[in-house]
């Protein structure tokens, strides 16, 4: 069964798949902060990325430095086939418990 | 953009304190990244420091939290305790919550330097879970008061040492805490040491 996952994991997993080979720390926060319109502290979305390689949802490598970061280096991210049925699986649960709802939900209260 | 302007060296020491050194590499690049590109452009070194700081505590509180929060939830079940059911004799009490809070600041400490293989990271934990729990106990010892202050609550607090133990005791703590959470970074850092063969992480 693919692993059930929350929606700050999904917001990181789907940034991840949008940046493709330029998805880093840092790229990543950004995208996920313009997705979620909000702000987002650095410190969680690394523990969610950390939690999701240990899932095995993502891999990781590490690239090269730059002046800009004093010459540490990034860590790219990809998405796994695991991560991508997780991903699947997120979609269906909602089109499923969305079924037979018309969005935006009006006249319901 | 600014390619010289650095982060307080504090601060960044505190990250790498928390973090495993591979995660210390990209996590601190990110942060700097952002830093000389964005943050500090924007809006000055004072503004951009605190920012960075902020940050930081992004990374370290996660786990720390969580030892504050159960540090705190046992000064405030003792605090209620001793309020609406004051016992005849608060030894046995005393000496079960302090058996709880010594191996909880023990853990704090444990944890993070397992977690960052650095022993310094172990008295940070614990000083740190305890100065939160401080403030969030006082807090809630604040809310029960405010809520439950008849004669006979007010007895109790008398006969427990009063409004100055409640206060003052978990602020207290602090430096034990960092001792406490010493012991504990001594052992996760040294646990984490061990060769393969008698080490749990591998």
């Amino acid at each position: 069964m693919a692993d059930s996952l929350g929606a700050f994991e999904q917001a990181v997993l789907l940034s991840i798949l949008r940046l493709g080979e330029d998805a880093y720390g840092r790229a990543i926060l950004r995208e996920v902060q313009e997705r979620l319109d909000r702000d987002v502290a650095a410190g969680a979305v690394h523990a969610t990325l950390e939690q999701l390689a240990k899932k095995g949802l993502v891999a990781s490598r590490l690239g090269t430095g730059t002046p800009m970061r004093g010459g540490r280096a990034r860590r790219f991210y990809k998405v796994q086939a695991k991560g991508v049925r997780a991903l699947n699986n997120a979609r269906a649960t909602a089109e499923s418990l969305w079924h037979g709802l018309r969005w935006p939900l009006k006249g319901y209260v | 953009m600014s390619m010289t302007a650095n982060p307080p060296r504090w601060a960044e020491a505190l990250l790498r304190l928390f973090l495993k050194p591979d995660d210390f590499e990209n996590a601190s690049g990110d942060l700097l990244e952002q830093y000389r590109d964005s943050v500090y452009p924007g809006r000055g070194r004072l503004r951009a420091d605190l920012w960075y700081v902020s940050q930081v505590f992004t990374f370290v509180s996660p786990g720390t939290r969580l030892f504050a929060a159960l540090f705190s939830a046992q000064f405030l079940i003792r605090t209620a305790l001793d309020w609406f059911l004051p016992p005849g004799d608060f030894h046995f009490r005393s000496t079960v919550s302090t058996a709880m809070g010594i191996t909880t600041l023990v853990a704090a400490g444990f944890w993070a330097a397992w977690r960052s293989t650095s022993f310094a990271s172990g008295p940070i934990a614990g000083s740190l879970s305890a100065g939160i729990a401080a403030i969030t106990s006082i807090a809630g010892t604040a809310i029960i008061l405010a809520i439950w202050h008849s004669p006979q609550i007010m007895d109790g607090i008398r006969a427990s040492g009063g409004f100055e133990e409640v206060v003052g005791l978990p602020l207290m703590m602090v430096l034990p805490g960092a001792l406490f959470g010493a012991f504990g970074g001594f052992a996760g850092a040294g646990l984490r040491r061990l060769p393969p063969f008698c080490n749990p992480s591998h």
